[in-house]
């Protein structure tokens, strides 16, 4: 069942409007945790890229993040007058640069020791982190300035959310676009069989990098996001931890599915958030809901709905 | 699968907004006829959970409860609400918001961490909410709305280095500390103070953060043939030290175990070789002090406590201790209380007896609770008091109480 090109429209910017309009009838509370969702929609976006279309499995992408939201710090409480936008695009770029970087001796990495090499980057990211204090603040860590474009400084969970949320849906749809383009339909080819790709011409070594350098690219805008949204950085924040709940979100969301990104990260978050007054309860809760998913939805919750579709018509 | 798509989109940002239309309104912040509400974001997961737990579930809850089984302050109850925030300081900011503009709190009492207090640091005082207390040692003053709980690590380190030259009249004297922030805060400070006796760290060695092996270091400290040797660690490497000293047959050295590992935990851990260590203590012994204010801790923490762990220890009597002091803070500002009154009601207090830590005192320039410790020697496994109360005034021991 095709839905007609005026209903797709209609849908599309109905959700957009209960979206942009939803601060003005939440708490404050509320509206944060709407930014701090959809930063992380964008790296468990990012995370998909490589790991759900690519097949990379990447264990360090808090590492991206923490690259991303310093560099955003640094350049914010340094250079006052750059525009946000061009901050964002800064950390991203850094960010995306050192992914590429990284994607090019994993090429000779294959399955779990990829896994591994990128778990190890994170660990070394903070590391670094902690040790070079006279730029980062090392244990200090570090008080991050408002964002502002021009005059207007974005200086409330409110504003924040009007600057938080364009980016990702901007974000969410070039990714959408590059997923359905021949980037794309190379990423997938790769991650279905490396040597069937080869074959019919795609260069596994460009299209492996260029995933790692998309999904860190991704991770590190939504790392300066983070900077903006949280105001105070340290090395604390980004563990390995937090690397495992971005592979939780894509997991639970829906590997290879941009929905699915999104998905993932707001029940992942939701439920963390829910479940934190439960104390140490949660802990508990939060494992046994994983094992469900994982024991009925393997394909995560958009694999789910495709086959229950499949099912029933 | 089109329409699928959308609907489910659809219907996952209304759901969202659903979840997150949750208001509640209240005349004063926190404050109702009945009630007050006070709270915090904690380790209730992650490397503090056994701290965090005991500190909320044992501490704050258990004195809190017997208070309220009296009929509370002022005729209201104390409320409380908690959330785990796993020592991340993104988890503490989102649970910090959370209770200011959701839960609407009266003021946040007992967070824990260093990374996690610090990063709500700045919102709170924006926003105005009292940070009561927190259970971290990196100086934190000149805010109004702050409070701050136990003796900050320099001020530990100048009092142990001052102790071991001028009353035990050792000069050579080395340290073992984690090469991090935490670890500076302790040299740095020791090194300043030595160094006004004319002397400095004779040995000065590091360890990185969750190292396993210390032998290196060990050897170093040993061949340096030192009076005493400073260990600034986290319980885990801090056991690994005594063994390694123990294994390599290290005796005429005195170890002084600093800041937080002066803690029945920690000496559990090493296995019986922990035995005639030094530290400083920043409180009296949880299990063995026979203080009636001691005693009485533990009846209240055995009857009221929440926690399936009720053995004794010194996270809980901090909860407990701050729990009375709030209490007490809330008592003076009557039965109108306002944030600023209860602030200034906090600073009002002068020469507070609590019968365990010597008296409080605040002004409105002072607001450290606590800014002094006794020695103490490890002897069959139990810390025992080799001197009495101390601090340092203008750089000179004074003893207390």
């Amino acid at each position: 069942m095709q839905l007609s090109g005026k209903w797709k429209i209609l849908s599309w910017t109905g959700a957009l409007v209960v979206l942009l309009i939803m601060p003005l009838f939440l708490g404050k509370y509320s509206v944060f945790l709407l930014s701090l969702l959809a930063i992380y929609a964008l790296v468990s976006l990012g995370l998909n890229l490589l790991m759900g279309y690519t097949g990379q499995i990447a264990a360090g992408h808090a590492g991206f993040l923490a690259i991303g939201a310093y560099v955003t710090a640094i350049f914010t409480a340094n250079f006052e007058w750059l525009p946000c936008p061009v901050t964002l695009l800064l950390a991203g770029t850094i960010s995306g640069i050192i992914g590429f970087l990284l994607g090019i001796p994993i090429l000779r990495l294959k399955g779990f020791y990829i896994a591994m090499a990128t778990l190890a980057f994170g660990v070394v990211v903070s590391e670094i982190i902690l040790q070079w204090s006279s730029l980062t603040g090392g244990d200090d860590g570090f008080s991050v300035p408002a964002a502002r474009i021009g005059g207007f400084v974005f200086d409330s969970d409110f504003k924040l959310f009007y600057l938080i949320i364009p980016v990702t849906i901007i974000m969410t749809l070039l990714a959408k676009n590059l997923v359905n383009g021949y980037i794309g339909r190379a990423f997938i080819a790769l991650r279905e069989s490396e040597i069937a790709a080869q074959t019919i011409g795609v260069d596994l070594a460009k299209y492996k990098t260029i995933a790692f350098a998309i999904s860190a690219f991704y991770t590190g805008v939504a790392g300066g996001l983070f900077a903006y949204l949280i105001t105070y950085l340290s090395p604390d924040a980004f563990t390995i931890e937090l690397s495992i709940d971005f592979i939780a979100m894509i997991v639970i969301g829906g590997m290879g599915s941009i929905l699915g990104s999104i998905i993932g990260a707001v029940i992942l978050t939701g439920m963390q958030q829910m479940l934190a007054g439960l104390l140490d309860l949660q802990v508990l809760i939060f494992g046994l809901s994983l094992i469900i998913f994982m024991i009925f939805m393997p394909k995560g919750i958009v694999g789910m709905l495709s086959d229950l579709r499949e099912r029933f018509s | 699968m089109q329409k699928l798509r959308y609907l489910s989109t659809f219907g996952l940002i209304v759901l969202v907004a659903l979840f997150l239309t949750v208001s509640d309104v209240k005349a004063e912040v926190g404050v109702t006829d009945t009630s007050i509400l006070v709270g915090c974001s904690n380790s209730f997961s992650g490397p503090l959970v056994y701290p965090g737990t005991q500190l909320v579930n044992n501490g704050l809850k258990g004195y809190f409860g017997y208070i309220n089984a009296q009929g509370g302050v002022n005729g209201r109850k104390i409320l409380t609400q908690f959330y785990d925030d796993g020592y991340k300081p993104q988890n503490a900011v989102a649970n910090s918001k959370r209770l200011v503009e959701q839960d609407k709190v009266f003021a946040i009492l007992a967070s824990q961490g260093t990374g996690p207090v610090m990063a709500t640091v700045k919102y709170l005082t924006q926003n105005k909410v009292p940070l009561l207390f927190p259970f971290q040692g990196v100086p934190l003053s000149g805010q109004k709305t702050i409070f701050t709980s136990f003796t900050p690590y320099p001020n530990q380190s100048e009092l142990v280095v001052t102790w071991l030259v001028k009353v035990k009249g050792f000069k050579r004297i080395g340290i073992l500390y984690q090469d991090d922030k935490y670890g500076y805060t302790f040299r740095d400070p020791g090194q300043k103070m030595l160094q006004k006796f004319g002397l400095k760290w004779v040995a000065a060695e590091s360890y990185k953060r969750g190292a396993k092996d210390l032998s290196a270091q060990v050897a170093k400290l040993r061949k340096a043939n030192l009076d005493a040797v400073l260990l600034v660690a986290t319980p885990p490497p801090g056991a690994t030290f005594l063994k390694e000293a123990h294994k390599q047959g290290w005796k005429n050295t005195r170890i002084i175990s600093s800041g937080p590992l002066t803690d029945e935990k920690y000496i559990n851990l090493t296995g019986g070789v922990g035995e005639g260590v030094w530290g400083l203590s920043l409180w009296p012994d949880p299990v063995h002090s026979q203080d009636p204010a001691v005693v009485e801790y533990r009846e209240i923490m055995q009857k009221y406590g929440k926690d399936r762990d009720k053995t004794p220890n010194r996270y809980s009597l901090y909860g407990y201790f701050y729990a009375k002091l709030f209490v007490e803070g809330l008592k003076r500002a009557g039965k109108n209380v306002t944030r600023e009154s209860f602030i200034a009601a906090l600073e009002g207090i002068k020469d507070w007896e609590s019968g365990m830590i010597p008296p409080v005192s605040f002004s409105g320039t002072n607001h450290l609770t606590q800014n002094s410790g006794f020695m103490v020697e490890v002897q069959q496994g139990v810390f025992r008091p080799i001197s009495g109360w101390l601090t340092l005034k203008e750089g000179t021991l004074v003893p207390l109480k």
